[in-house]
């Protein structure tokens, strides 16, 4: 730790200090550590998930506008660097004959939405920023559900063996026969699109405001978040296989470590050996699939709002599918919140990159949308 | 035969799945909040239409018969009739399945004829330019969504170069062939070509993920094989490196491809409803998202009982070759 | 016969014994690691004489196995051969290339390191061929084992058919014919008669049904029966230098014997010259004529096996000769050689005897490079030893743990009671 200097190399640092806790090993650290420096580009996977991340948490105070806010006289205005002619065709009477005019209006972008507006004359900076929101919140906590759903049966399944293992294999088997796009779409025609919504701690406390009167930026913000609550369940009710069968490979292998049948010696009953023991040492893999997860899920999600599978309307593929009508018109609409997604999944991905190949898990990149 | 015992072992599994799928499918009436009749009735059905579903699915009689019922009019192949057109669900949905079939096939053709030596020219050029160049398609492929690709495409290729067509499908795959009997080559050939200009875009898009997937999964399997000892061994007997690539430590890389290939179908299909969203291909994608749209149940089980079952096959046969391919297997 | 390592470019073939059929001088390998330079092999000589099994004996790290890969030229990146020459005598190939690289013939020698790339392969199968320490990663699993002596037949049948000119960039065999091979159903890069010819290798390496055992799988095969089926694949194609890495190591005592039973019968009946690379002094008593003795890289002693056996001059030599068991005072303990390999990063590596770290007999006169000197016994003795020209003084020793101050030496590799730190020398029956 001599030469941190980086803010990664501090989070390292933290890691160190609780690894006892986290049965990190030190070798665990130090493959992280060298893996990061001589990858460059695992830091810049790290640098776009912070950028992902600083967006959503501080989305109140840096979003030029709110993103909800029609404005129909703004409407599609091009992103700073572009500009766009709009055909008009009038028709007027001159010196008592009917001619038609076509008249060429350029719009200009303006400093107040630098990637422009969409039809409704909306913010499309502010529509990616409150965006990122809902696609990393779908994201983490649709790859808990999934997460906790898997390793529960995963574990269950590869330390009894036989007849259970059997049993939850072949409903794993039955779950995977359904892509997962299908079955999210089935289960939310089912359902329904439900959806929560959550004060926004900043704005409740009222810190928002005075920063952004003094920024001089233009108030009020949201002061609720729609969270997709259906769309979080069902995302992770469909990727729970992925943890399944990776928390079970771990656990059939593990079991049969000497520690463990020491453990089972001495009388350990079955819910303190797995918990205690085998799922500490099934981390590692299941870290990085969870990683992998949270891009797959991105993407469900975004795939969903696309098609109108969700329960809010601040969503980046909700954007791309009101993009799809203003192709001719307004090519940006439907490209800047796509370009959003991948630069996400991307930043994702190389992070889960970065993760396989220092702590060597050996599964593959397992998990589709 | 081992082999043979293999295939039978892995059929009847394969039955056992498929009956979980319909079992699946037959629930997800009960797991609608309230009444399975409003799982089942369309939103602005009338109380006496909700009686009527519910007598004539039998849905006030218990589970067991109806699963039963259910189970014994699957077999014979009647899945109800459309709520919409009060057509037979299952003749709408085995019509709308060659649609489907023809893009997954010829998304999987470009995924398989590109990505497979995009892969062994990265890992055999490593660290070379042709390699930088086929990792950074392959991560931007994975992490782009399709219907965002496929709205891209179109924009550039339809709206402004006007070069494809932005949706339809002309006369489709097997039509084709029908009017080569009908009426000759001249309308076959201006029928399929019409097709292939229509499938391009859609083809493309549904095949980028896989491409990618595969490209990153071929290069960093055949770096593992490259490095083995058995490789070294090969090069030390004089065979020559076209054989030492492709005929040992390429189809050694390809065995574990084939078995993720299979799992990830499931991707390609939800995939290709998508892509049938984006492109209005008139497929199970389409059909399923209108039917939930309308809430036309017997089409919503219908359709999905052929993706389970589709999916199901695939696995199969690609266990099946991947037995052929790797001895080890079958013992 | 001693060379200064400097002398890299001299002109035409070293001299030697005329029966030699190998040459190699000055052979140099280095690994370009994240950790540094390792210098795996460095300035080694040494001759192969037609119909001999000439052995390299040393600790697992001392570089022997990497020698036998830049022989046939395997070495793979990180590494690379950075300096030396194989002189191989081969008369066909000499007049082949006198016109159009003159410095790489003379006479009937022909310095392979020279030759372009496509013809140095095409010399691995009928001219030089390899077998490895273990027999079941060294075969592919997904290929079954007639097959693959198939494919070594084949390729010396190829090689015999077809001039060397057209076949060095491919080998005659591009990814059209691959593809075409591959897609005819009935066609494929092996023949019949190259299918038939692998049975009847596995027959002469002793494997009982060898038309049966032809078609199964490796994994299908115990690991002495997968071994002979190697020296079948490796004989397939009749060359003239065999360089059998450990061919013992992996195997039980008794199929061990076997084994080396089969190698010396066949080498015997084929007139094929052997490199036996072994860290087991017992397969070299019992199958070489002549020895070179390896440490960090370097040959460190040389001669017959009376030479080395019973007149050895270097320290190291001794201290491997030491840890046999003496059948005459079977209670004697097992002397093995104190401290460890040593790091062969190139950092690490100072100006001095390699050895001097371990050696009881270190002296002020070992902190320089050392030359080969000549030895007593017969004229091929040689050791890269002072103490063949000046006699150990005490005086002069260097004291205990004078290596220890050196900061490098004590680095992480650990004690002497590090399982890891390397296997023991030791004797093989």
């Amino acid at each position: 730790m001599a030469d941190s200097t980086g803010p990664l190399d501090r989070l390292f640092g933290a890691v160190d200090r609780v690894r006892g806790a986290l049965t990190v090993s030190p070798r665990t650290v130090r493959n992280l550590k060298s893996e990061y420096r001589t990858s460059a580009l695992s830091k810049v996977g790290v640098a776009l998930i912070l950028v992902v991340v600083f967006m959503a948490v501080f989305a109140p105070f840096i979003a030029p506008q709110n993103p909800t806010t029609q404005n129909l006289d703004n409407g599609r205005l091009p992103p700073l660097g572009f500009t766009q002619t709009e055909q008009q065709t009038q028709t007027q009477m001159v010196n008592g004959s009917i001619q038609t005019v076509n008249t060429t209006e350029t719009v200009n972008a303006t400093l107040a939405h630098p990637l422009g507006t969409n039809s409704l004359g909306q913010d499309m900076l502010a529509r990616v920023i409150y965006g990122a929101r809902t696609s990393l919140l779908v994201g983490l906590l649709g790859t808990s559900l999934a997460a906790l759903l898997g390793v529960s049966v995963g574990l269950t399944a590869g330390y009894y063996r036989g007849r259970v293992d059997d049993t939850l294999m072949r409903f794993a088997d039955v779950s995977l026969a359904f892509p997962s796009l299908v079955l999210a779409i089935a289960l939310i025609g089912v359902w329904g699109r439900a959806s929560v919504s959550v004060p926004d701690p900043f704005v409740v406390a009222g810190v928002v405001d005075p920063v952004r009167s003094a920024l001089g930026l233009p108030t009020p913000m949201p002061d609720t978040f729609v969270l997709p609550g259906t769309v979080i369940v069902v995302v992770g009710l469909v990727n729970w296989v992925w943890f399944a069968r990776v928390a079970r490979g771990e656990a059939l292998s593990i079991r049969e470590e000497e520690f463990v049948k020491a453990a089972r010696a001495l009388g350990a009953d079955d819910a303190r050996v797995v918990l205690r023991h085998v799922l500490p040492n099934a981390t590692t893999p299941i870290l990085v699939l969870a990683t992998i997860q949270v891009a797959s899920i991105i993407l469900l999600e975004s795939s969903l709002s696309f098609l109108g599978f969700s329960g809010t309307t601040l969503s980046w593929g909700f954007d791309i599918a009101q993009g799809r009508a203003y192709l001719a018109s307004a090519w940006w609409i439907a490209t800047v919140p796509g370009l959003a997604i991948v630069l996400t999944v991307v930043g994702i991905n190389l992070v889960g990159d970065w993760l396989r190949d220092a702590l060597d898990p050996g599964i593959e990149g397992e998990g589709g949308m | 035969m081992a082999y043979g015992r293999f295939l039978l072992k892995r059929g009847l599994q394969g039955v056992l799945v498929v009956w979980g799928v319909v079992t699946v499918v037959f629930g997800l009436r009960f797991i609608t909040p309230g009444n399975p009749v409003n799982a089942v009735a369309p939103l602005d059905a009338s109380p006496e239409l909700r009686q009527r579903i519910a007598e004539e699915l039998g849905l006030n009689r218990p589970v067991y018969v109806q699963y039963a019922d259910y189970i014994w009019e699957l077999l014979h192949g009647d899945m109800g009739y459309s709520y919409i057109s009060s057509i037979d669900a299952s003749t709408i949905v085995l019509s709308k399945l060659p649609a489907t079939l023809e893009l997954a096939v010829a998304s999987t053709v470009v995924a398989i004829v590109l990505s497979i030596p995009l892969g062994v020219v990265s890992a055999t050029r490593r660290h070379e330019p042709a390699d930088y160049a086929a990792t950074s398609f392959s991560l931007v492929g994975i992490s782009t969504p399709n219907f965002w690709l496929g709205i891209m495409l179109v924009l550039l290729l339809s709206v402004e170069l006007n070069l494809f067509p932005t949706s339809g499908r002309a006369f489709g795959f097997y039509r084709s062939f029908e009017l080569l009997f009908a009426e000759g080559v001249g309308a076959f050939w201006a029928a399929i070509t019409g097709w292939l200009w229509h499938i391009a875009l859609p083809a493309v898009t549904l095949g980028t993920y896989f491409t990618a997937l595969v490209t990153r999964l071929t290069r960093s399997g055949m770096l593992d094989e490259l490095g083995k000892q058995y490789v070294r061994a090969t090069r030390a007997k004089g065979l020559p490196e076209t054989l030492v690539r492709y005929r040992h430590a390429l189809k050694n890389t390809l065995i574990p491809v084939v078995t993720v290939l299979g799992l990830q179908m499931g991707t390609l299909i939800g995939g290709a409803v998508i892509t049938e969203a984006v492109f209005s291909w008139p497929g199970l994608g389409t059909t399923l998202i209108n039917a939930i749209n309308a809430r036309d149940w017997p089409i919503i089980q219908g359709t999905l009982i052929v993706i389970g079952v589709g999916f199901v096959l695939v696995n199969v046969l690609v266990d099946a070759l991947y037995a052929y391919l790797d001895p080890q297997v079958v013992e | 016969m001693s060379r200064d390592p400097t002398d890299a470019e001299p002109a035409g073939a070293p001299a030697g014994s005329p029966d030699d059929v190998l040459r190699v001088r000055n052979l140099t390998t280095r690994f370009f690691t994240e950790e540094g330079q390792v210098n795996a092999v460095e300035g080694v000589d040494f001759d192969v004489r037609d119909g001999e099994v000439f052995g390299i004996v040393g600790e697992s790290g001392s570089g022997k196995s990497v020698t036998a890969l830049s022989v046939i030229d395997l070495v793979e990146s990180p590494g690379r051969i950075t300096d030396g020459e194989v002189w191989y005598r081969e008369p066909d190939l000499a007049a082949e290339f006198e016109d159009d690289v003159p410095a790489a013939v003379d006479g009937e020698f022909v310095d392979v390191r020279r030759l372009p790339e496509g013809v140095r392969r095409s010399l691995r199968g009928p001219s030089f061929s390899m077998i490895f320490q273990d027999p079941m990663s060294s075969l592919n699993p997904s290929v079954t084992v007639g097959e693959q002596i198939a494919e070594a037949v084949e390729v010396q049948r190829r090689a015999s058919a077809n001039p060397r000119r057209t076949r060095s960039r491919t080998q005659g065999y591009g990814l059209g014919r691959l593809l075409v091979d591959t897609l005819v159903p009935g066609r494929g890069y092996t023949s019949e008669a190259s299918e038939a010819r692998a049975v009847e290798l596995l027959e002469q390496v002793g494997i009982p049904d060898p038309a049966e055992r032809a078609d199964e799988y490796p994994h299908q095969f115990s690991g002495g029966m997968l071994q002979r089926a190697m020296v079948a694949q490796a004989l397939a194609g009749e060359p003239d230098v065999l360089i059998a890495d450990e061919p013992t190591t992996a195997l039980d005592v008794t199929i061990q014997a076997q084994i080396l039973n089969l190698l010396r019968d066949l080498q015997a009946e084929q007139d094929t010259s052997v490199v036996m690379i072994t860290h087991d002094l017992g397969v070299i008593a019992r199958m070489c004529q002549r020895v070179g003795v390896m440490y960090a890289g370097q040959v460190v002693e040389r001669g017959t096996l009376a030479d080395v056996f019973d007149d050895p001059v270097h320290p190291y030599t001794e201290g491997l000769l030491g840890s046999i068991p003496d059948m005459d005072e079977p209670a004697s303990r097992l002397e093995p050689i104190e401290g460890n390999v040593p790091s062969l990063l190139d950092s690490e590596m100072g100006e001095r005897c390699y050895f001097a770290d371990r050696c009881p007999k270190a002296m002020e006169d070992c902190l320089r490079p050392i030359p080969m000197y000549d030895a007593e016994g017969s004229d091929e003795h040689e050791t890269r030893c002072v103490l063949a020209v000046e006699e150990y003084d005490e005086a002069a020793a260097l004291p205990d743990g004078y290596f220890e101050s050196e900061p490098d030496s004590a680095s992480e590799s650990g004690s002497a009671d590090d399982p890891a730190a390397g296997e023991e020398v030791s004797t093989g029956d």
